[in-house]
């Protein structure tokens, strides 16, 4: 079956502009939302808001100094560990449970420009975790201060911003390797939680101290490691969200999808 | 855009081509999935054959731009999937894995396929697609629950609803059960009767001899044949041919055949029959008139008994 090359519409013509999907975005950012809530998921949260209430309720009965306890304990607990966590457990299943059940093929095949479904995946994963880690770490501040007003804002700004980094930064960890949820909790315990707390040069490469930094500023509480300043803070908290999803962007691009 | 190719070798490329495959290869560190593998199909079905292993689904995956192969490119409807949306829109794809977003409703499922793909009328389109299935839109239990042969139908659906060009099914029959069967192949022909490409594959013969004809033969990752496989099967005059020989004294056809060396074996199956095979066709066929007409005997029939896809499927894959 060999004869001379005829041209034909595959090789000559040129393929035919993507169609335009107004509703693409919207369309997957509610589809990772409603994969978002599991029983599994609810109950995380259940705890988290229960520890967090817990927290603040004994704070605000036994501590002498309020404030700074309740502050100390935000930052450490959580924005070091609660909000990583909750971020982790939402952002590597955006994308990586689509990796891992094989279903990423009916989003990854159709004409959507693949930052739309890197945003989409972050906003939805962000959807849920900012509403559960901002209210149950409020929740603590309000409880652990008697209701001081600079300390909720900080918690609740800190949270955020903090909480958006890790969620986009896990996105993209679920895309990038298999096994996501075990390698993001090593890089929160082994990483956010202790090494990063060693010294200053190991706390500017962690998300938690420029989400600390921000509480610190508002509430005007020192907290050790957290002197980044909130413009600063504000600013690389923006950066590494942006960055993750670029990278999720490009992973999706490159990807071998099943 | 692709960029330009390399002159092909030996690789014909028709007129109306809608899929040209040119020297595709894609390995998986040592293990070589797919091997300088070049075709070119435009409308109608196109069967994609081989046992368990030859690299269909890989061959598939490549055509549709889900992992990009280590050789080679790839252009669907004038553009290269991987990088070029416009041509992933045109193309409707029914993975051969039975994952789907088990939480969503039918519905749901290949509604959001429509509006991923830009479907204007979606309400209008998800209903064609469904009835073009058979399954009830107003199915509202998650995919998760639904039978094995619901989610391959709700599957194609999601290919179908934004009426794609290059239809890519893999291993689509798999759970549907015999009539669910006949209509998915009738729902296939009418598509590549309506002037859409649609390349199916498939390790069950029974199955790729319904599809129709046209196949492409892959084999340890290689393309074994491609084309109509009775016109591969014609073309293999090395491969011993079967023939029923209809005539009025066929001992005696037989005993001049074999004197002149042309068949090797014959048995004779009825008083005017009998099954004669032979290593050289061509000859076979040419000669034979003229053994009749100088011993005076009528010839009758003469047809060929393993020219079936699964003699040539034999032939080139092998046991």
């Amino acid at each position: 079956m060999t004869t001379p090359v005829t041209p034909s519409p595959a090789d000559t013509v040129a393929a035919s502009p993507a169609p335009r999907t107004p509703g693409a975005l919207l369309a997957l950012y509610r589809l990772v939302l409603r994969h978002q809530l599991t029983r599994g998921r609810l109950a995380l949260f259940a705890a988290v808001t229960a520890l967090s209430v817990a927290l603040g309720w004994i704070i605000g009965r036994a501590s002498d100094n309020q404030v700074q306890d309740a502050v100390d304990t935000v930052s450490a607990l959580g924005l070091g560990l609660i909000v990583p966590v909750v971020a982790l457990v939402l952002g590597s299943a955006a994308l990586g449970t689509w990796v891992e059940d094989e279903t990423l093929v009916y989003v990854w095949l159709r004409p959507v420009r693949r930052v739309a479904v890197a945003v989409a995946a972050t906003a939805a994963a962000a959807t849920v975790v900012l509403p559960v880690t901002v209210g149950a770490l409020s929740l603590l501040a309000a409880l652990g201060t008697g209701g001081d007003a600079d300390a909720i804002i900080g918690t609740a700004a800190g949270t955020a911003l903090g909480g958006l980094a890790y969620t986009a930064v896990f996105v993209a960890l679920g895309l990038v390797i298999r096994r996501a949820l075990l390698w993001g909790l090593v890089y929160v315990f082994i990483w956010e939680f202790f090494v990063a707390r060693a010294g200053d040069g190991a706390a500017r490469l962690s998300i938690n101290s420029y989400a600390a930094s921000i509480l610190a500023d508002l509430s005007g509480i020192e907290i050790r490691l957290a002197d980044r300043g909130t413009v600063t803070s504000y600013v690389v908290l923006g950066l590494v969200s942006a960055v993750a999803v670029g990278l999720t962007t490009w992973r999706l691009s490159r990807a071998n999808v099943a | 855009m692709p960029t330009p190719l390399p002159p092909p070798r030996g690789l014909a490329v028709p007129p109306d081509a809608t899929v040209v495959v040119r020297e595709v290869s894609k390995s998986f560190g040592s293990l070589v999935a797919v091997s300088e593998v070049s075709f070119a199909v435009g409308p109608g079905v196109t069967a994609v054959l081989g046992p368990n292993g030859a690299g269909k689904s890989t061959l598939l995956r490549v055509l549709c731009g889900l992992t990009k192969p280590s050789r080679g490119s790839v252009l669907v409807a004038g553009g290269n999937p991987r990088t070029d949306a416009g041509a992933r829109a045109r193309i409707g794809l029914v993975p051969q894995q039975d994952g789907v977003f088990e939480r969503d409703s039918l519905y749901d499922f290949v509604d959001l396929a429509a509006t991923l793909t830009g479907v204007q009328d979606r309400p209008a389109a998800v209903a064609r697609a469904l009835a073009a299935v058979e399954l009830d839109p107003a199915l509202d239990r998650p995919l998760g629950a639904f039978s094995k042969g619901m989610r391959q139908r709700a599957k194609i659906a999601a290919a179908l609803v934004h009426d794609p060009s290059v239809l890519v099914l893999d291993e689509p029959l798999n759970g549907l059960d015999p009539k669910q069967r006949r209509q998915m192949i009738a729902l296939f022909h009418r598509l590549g009767e309506a002037g859409r490409t649609v390349l199916v594959s498939s390790h069950v013969l029974e199955e790729v001899e319904r599809f129709g004809t046209n196949v492409l033969v892959l084999a340890k990752g290689r393309l074994a044949a491609e084309g109509d496989f009775r016109a591969i099967r014609a073309l293999m005059n090395d491969q011993p041919l079967t023939y029923r020989v209809g005539c009025s004294d066929p001992r005696r056809v037989a005993a001049e055949l074999l004197r002149e060396g042309l068949i090797t074996s014959c048995t004779v199956t009825g008083d005017r029959t009998a099954e004669i095979t032979t290593v050289d066709a061509i000859t076979f066929r040419r000669r034979l008139p003229a053994i009749c007409r100088a011993g005076e005997v009528r010839l009758e029939e003469l047809s060929p008994l393993d020219a079936d896809l699964e003699s040539v499927f034999r032939y080139l894959v092998g046991p």
